[in-house]
């Protein structure tokens, strides 16, 4: 009995100090819970294209029957605004305007079936939150992008390219407050935060010595850095945690500058041809950044077209006018995105990712078995082209693409009804169910939590997410 | 549902009598239907109930009794049906009698198990039993021999704890998976349907242990959801059956610390040689235990620098250090002390980040667009500029006056919210954080798992701040209860129910702040504490029922705060001044060890500048970071414009840069910041716009004032490091900027000097 007992006391030794700063509830003293990246995982890398201000199902990727624009017409009678137009998979439609994307889906899976929560409110600065969170706002604690738990758990893929990178979206517009709100890593910690790049264009800025200082002058200040440190007499202090992450922080984002991966962020290396299928816009050319930086290894990409309150997809009226705009800037841009990562290669081991917070309808405001506040003036009879369109938010279907990285290929999961208002009728998918599908691809283990004042957060909620097995090969 | 006809038969009793007094008879045919009626629901309810309890749900004493009462009253019902039928009155009403009794008592335990056993205790006002008085559980594996009670009890405590931590949720009060149960000594030793599960000096052959050590990919391995046992936590476990399961007799010790309440005045220590002020005797008490030496002080630059930052928030001048290393004066640092807290702009400019972060409040964020939050900075810069005293000042957070309104008001968000997030539990939850050190956020949800806080103690609290009362929820879902009203410490005084909400946040704010509530002040005195020394004598310092490192030296503090008329001035002057802050800053390898119980204190923990302090740093040393226009004008007091010398961080809106040196959004509580630096804070001080820009404006200016390399240079050192170059450095800094300076030169030099650790951290 003694010589076991000795070997208790040896581990419990060694492990008190780890256990001692638990039991304090430390969140810098979070231990990882059992997941090993790379193990049993069909993905290294994430891009989340994230179609910002509810993107209509019927107008898109779950396209009804079309009912053309007459005036004095029933709204309630208008499906589907636009023409349906076959894909590369039959007896599958997409709505006129997207078959770029439609002739790529025998890489990928379609998804007709996201159920967005009712929070009473159909809101995008909730939804947005939510679905990007996976908590439900307000939270008690800080709540991770899903971006922030992926950088967390697995790292940057390549040590010089920030493992959680965001692009497209300015905080400067409306709901900019609100849009922070989840745009961060919450009680993990800046370190797991978005690296943004508001605009694609500029992405190199970013990323390299600061405008106007050549490669000679930026080795120099460095040099000099290093130099007052080692000839500072406070340095005599020796090593201590604070002074050394400030000196590996400023060694990684030189590498970072000075890396020759970081002329992935720069477009104008892009050939021209391939530049101009993708510039349909600054989403457009977020695609192409991501493609690029996935190339040189990057973890977690988020492309926006950009959530901008009665812009982009965020139709309040002339739904029908505006997406044909919305779906030239996202057509070609995707579909090529899809193609040139196939070519290569890397769609095996990235995946590519569709969603918006919520669908609209033309009529019904939130799921039609629940009463919300309407927040649209929405006419029962059309008397203008600028009621013609999808222009309230609707909760009870959407559509979403996911390609790669373990994903089926060709293949359609869940299934929406024919009339108005076109709701699941056919596997509903819930925001932790996508969650977990992703962390699961990556090898994310779905117990995977931190304590945070005490209190266990998961990944999902309560850890309940379960990944949706059908969808991955 | 089947369970609500049963309730006929109680109105087939009323019926009854009403007929058998009145001698009519008029009702017999109704009577006839409903006891029919009710007995035939009654043995629907035993079968549907024997269903549902062999699910595995439910559990416990109030099962069984459940179970065999409904069983027992399902007979008499049936008799009673029986008897009708024959016409036999006398024996009919007997056991009509009978059964009415039967479905009130197995009725009674059928609630307990849908709503909880304090069902009906739960609604009446102090139902909360005593908290046990617990002291921290701080058992070491290392005794062989027999245990002695006082090892015992500590044993106990902490197979107890890691039961909590790990096993009730699914083997506890509100489920018995595999009939089962962790969490009381019976449970443990009854076993569960697949028998006995710890069988006593016997680790080996014990289901408990076989099942928590299996690999994570088992079947059977336990538990199955949530995180496995550690290794320590096995061997504890495995050690206390080896030892027997012991068991200590009379009262269950609680398994959580819980400090004292009132506050406590120990006797001063001894002086000793320079060893004369209170604080120090403390820390010399401390000291000689844990046998650690005392250092000789800093030296005056240091100290300068440490008092600066520290009270006001900013580096000293150039022109101050040098005077206050000549200055002869042997009280000198008293009196720098001193000076400093009579300038009450800087000392409210700085402070006032910290405030912001504990008290949520900023000048943007989530609520203000739709009118769901507000903000309280005029208050709290007043309150801070004029000192005021910190028992009125929580008086007026919690009670409000013009002007502070937004602490308790929350954020309200639009539509439906969880349950635990309504703007009077957020009350609740920051209040108990902010003001008492205390995790009300589990209990919100739920009985906490970390306390002995239930969730109807959080509503109780919680209506204090509500107008109409709430229904408690249990996990977001309605219980259809009411909890009272009432302060989470009862013995503070009660609430007036029927009070108007602006009363009710009146006594409770008359009732937190009294003297006797000791632990309002000593959460307070820790956070100065940590905001002056880098960690506070408890940690984490929203967590005040834990261990401090020095009991005395707290209790104290927070003593001489009351006695000094809570005067926040005073108490960072006792600080400052005393030799246990001057001593040599310490320091640990990983930040973990900061936080860790087994924390040592030597000394000052060295710390990182804070967002604000950095980039007034910058600002004082080279130029202004942000313009005047940049200043929240509308959002502080009207005199503001004439009390600022430069824009100050503290006063700015949050934005990328402040972000990525951690200044936080304050969308939740904050109240401590991160210390260690981190990739993308490196990006943004390496190539971010807004550091750039300061650099090149401010070097267009410094290359007309300071035209001469080594004056500079020289410049540049004091303004930022409080001391001349040395010769190597002199060296480094002549090769960048050549003989005559460049704009360029001047601004890599100066990238260069704020990046370096000794311009960043407090040391």
């Amino acid at each position: 009995m003694k010589s076991t007992w000795n070997r208790r006391e040896f581990l419990q030794r060694t492990s008190a100090a780890t256990l001692a700063a638990l039991a304090a509830g430390s969140p810098l003293a979070n231990v990882l819970t059992g997941c090993k990246p790379g193990v049993n995982s069909t993905a290294d890398t994430v891009i989340l294209l994230w179609m910002a201000g509810g993107m209509a199902h019927t107008e898109t990727f779950d396209p009804k029957l079309f009912t053309p624009y007459k005036t004095g017409m029933e709204g309630n009678r208008v499906l589907s605004t636009f023409k349906s137009m076959p894909t590369a998979l039959d007896g599958i439609h997409f709505s006129d305007g997207l078959q770029s994307i439609g002739k790529v889906m025998d890489k990928g899976t379609l998804i007709r079936s996201y159920t967005a929560a009712d929070m009473g409110h159909i809101l995008h600065s909730r939804h947005q939150y939510h679905w990007h969170t996976c908590y439900e706002p307000p939270q008690t604690v800080a709540a991770p992008h899903l971006g922030s738990w992926i950088a967390k758990e697995l790292g940057p893929k390549n040590p010089v390219i920030p493992a959680f990178i965001d692009i497209g979206q300015r905080f400067t517009l409306g709901e900019g407050e609100e849009l922070k709100a989840f745009h961060t890593a919450g009680f993990l910690g800046n370190e797991f935060g978005p690296f943004f790049i508001p605009d694609p264009s500029q992405g190199l800025d970013s990323v390299r010595p600061p405008v106007g200082m050549d490669a000679k002058r930026f080795e120099r200040r460095n040099q000099l850095y290093n130099e007052l440190i080692s000839n500072s007499p406070v340095g005599e202090f020796g090593s201590d945690y604070q002074r050394e992450s400030l000196k590996r922080s400023m060694e990684q984002a030189y590498a970072l500058l000075n890396s020759p991966e970081s002329k992935a962020f720069d477009l104008s290396t892009e050939p021209k041809e391939s530049y101009n299928i993708y510039n349909t816009g600054k989403f457009g050319l977020g695609c192409l950044l991501a493609r690029r930086l996935t190339e040189q290894g990057a973890r977690f990409i988020s492309v926006t077209t950009e959530y901008e309150p009665f812009k982009g997809w965020d139709t309040h009226e002339n739904g029908n006018t505006r997406l044909v705009e919305m779906k030239k800037q996202i057509d070609g841009p995707i579909a090529q995105l899809i193609k040139d990562l196939d070519k290569q290669g890397l769609l095996d081991r990235t995946m590519v990712v569709l969603a918006s917070e919520f669908s609209r309808d033309i009529m019904v405001e939130g799921s039609p078995d629940l009463k919300v506040k309407e927040q649209v003036a929405q006419p029962d009879v059309l008397s203008d082209m600028k009621f013609y369109g999808m222009h309230r938010h609707f909760t009870d279907a959407g559509s979403m693409l996911m390609f790669g990285g373990g994903i089926k290929k060709g293949f359609v999961y869940g299934k929406t009804a024919d009339e108005r208002p076109c709701k699941t009728i056919e596997n509903p998918i819930k925001i932790d169910a996508v969650h977990q599908t992703i962390y699961h691809a990556l090898g994310i283990a779905e117990d995977t939590q931190y304590e945070v004042e005490k209190r266990p957060f998961y990944t999902t909620p309560d850890g309940k997410g379960k990944a949706v097995m059908d969808l991955l090969t | 549902m089947v369970h609500f006809p049963v309730g006929l038969l109680c109105i087939a009793l009323i019926f009854e009598i009403i007929d058998w007094r009145g001698k009519s008879g008029k009702l017999k045919y109704a009577i006839n239907i409903l006891v029919l009626a009710g007995a035939g629901s009654a043995v629907l309810a035993v079968i549907f109930g024997w269903l549902l309890a062999s699910e595995g749900e439910y559990g416990g004493d109030s099962l069984e009794i459940h179970r065999w009462s409904g069983i027992a009253t399902m007979l008499f019902s049936v008799v009673t049906a029986f008897f009708i039928r024959y016409n036999k009155i006398a024996a009919f009403r007997s056991f009509l009698f009978l059964t009415v009794f039967g479905v009130s008592f197995a009725g009674h335990y059928g609630a307990m198990l849908t709503h909880g056993d304090d069902y009906l205790s739960s609604v009446l006002p102090f139902s909360k039993p005593e908290k046990p008085d617990a002291q921290e559980a701080d058992f070491v594996l290392t005794n062989n021999g027999a245990l002695n009670p006082q090892q015992v009890q500590e044993l106990n405590v902490e197979v107890r704890t890691i039961l909590a931590h790990n096993c009730y949720s699914c083997h506890g009060e509100q489920k018995v998976k595999g009939d089962l149960r962790l969490d009381s000594k019976d449970g443990i030793m009854k076993g569960g349907e697949d028998g006995v599960v710890v069988i006593p000096n016997h680790p080996d052959k014990s289901e408990l242990i076989r099942r928590i050590s299996l690999p994570s990919g088992d079947k059977e391995a336990m538990p199955t959801k949530g995180k496995r046992l550690t290794e320590k936590e096995v061997t504890v476990l495995k050690f206390w059956i080896e030892k027997g399961a012991l068991w200590p007799d009379g009262k269950e010790k609680s398994i959580y610390r819980v400090a004292a309440l009132e506050p406590r005045l120990p006797a001063l220590p001894a002086e000793s040689g320079d060893i004369v002020q209170p604080i120090d005797r403390f820390v010399n008490v401390y000291f000689q235990k844990n046998k650690i030496e005392w250092k000789p002080v800093v030296n005056d630059r240091i100290y300068i620098r440490r008092v600066y930052l520290d009270i006001i928030g900013l580096l000293p001048p150039t022109e101050k250090v040098e005077a206050f290393v000549v200055d002869k004066n042997p009280d000198k640092r008293a009196a720098l002390a001193k000076e400093l807290l009579s300038r009450n702009d800087d000392y409210a400019q700085h402070w006032l980040s910290f405030w912001n972060d504990a008290l949520r409040n900023d000048y943007t964020g989530t609520g203000y667009i739709t009118g769901g939050r507000f903000d309280i900075t005029k208050w709290l810069y007043t309150s801070l500029e004029v000192n005021k005293p910190y028992n009125w000042f929580v008086k007026e957070l919690i009670s409000p006056v013009k002007g502070s309104e937004g602490f308790i008001k929350g954020i309200k968000w639009r539509g439906t919210i969880n349950s635990s997030q309504r703007t009077e539990m957020q009350a609740a939850q920051n209040v108990s954080q902010v003001l008492l050190g205390l995790n009300l956020k589990c209990a919100s949800c739920h009985d906490s798992f970390i306390s002995d806080w239930k969730l109807a103690d959080s509503y109780a609290f919680a209506n204090i701040f509500a107008d109409t009362l709430l229904e408690i929820n249990r996990c977001d879902k309605p219980t259809g209860k009411i909890a009272g009203t009432k302060i989470l410490y009862p013995e503070l005084g009660e609430i007036t129910i029927n009070a108007t909400t602006e009363k009710r946040l009146r006594q409770l704010a008359d009732y937190l702040i009294q003297p006797k509530d000791g632990r309002l002040y000593r959460t307070v005195v820790n956070r100065i504490w940590a905001q002056l020394l880098g960690r506070g004598i408890v940690e984490p310092v929203d967590m005040m029922d834990n261990m401090p490192w020095s009991e005395d030296l707290l209790d104290w503090l927070a003593s001489d705060f009351e006695k000094n008329g809570y005067d926040m001035k005073k108490l960072i002057f006792a600080v400052v001044t005393s030799k246990t802050y001057q001593l040599p800053s310490s320091s640990v390898k990983e930040p973990g060890d900061i936080m860790a119980n087994s924390y040592k204190f030597t000394g000052m923990v060295r710390r990182r500048l804070t967002a604000e302090q950095f980039t007034d740093a910058i600002s004082t040393s080279f130029k202004p970071m942000y313009p005047d226009s940049a200043i929240v004008f509308n959002l502080l007091p009207e005199k503001i414009k004439t009390k600022v010398s430069f824009a100050r961080a503290a006063l700015v809106k949050n934005d990328p840069f402040l972000t990525s040196l951690g200044r936080p959004n304050r969308e939740t509580v904050s109240t401590s910041r991160t210390s260690q630096a981190n990739l993308l804070q490196a990006l943004e001080l390496t190539n971010g716009n807004k550091f750039t820009q300061t650099l090149k404006s401010g070097a267009k200016e410094w290359i007309v004032k300071y035209p001469t390399t080594d004056t500079l240079i020289t410049e540049l050192y004091k303004r930022a490091l409080g001391r001349n170059p040395v010769p190597k450095e002199l060296v480094a800094a002549r090769k960048i900027l050549g003989s005559k300076p460049s704009e360029e030169g001047i601004q890599d030099l100066v990238w260069a000097l704020a990046l370096v650790p000794e311009f960043q951290l407090i040391y």
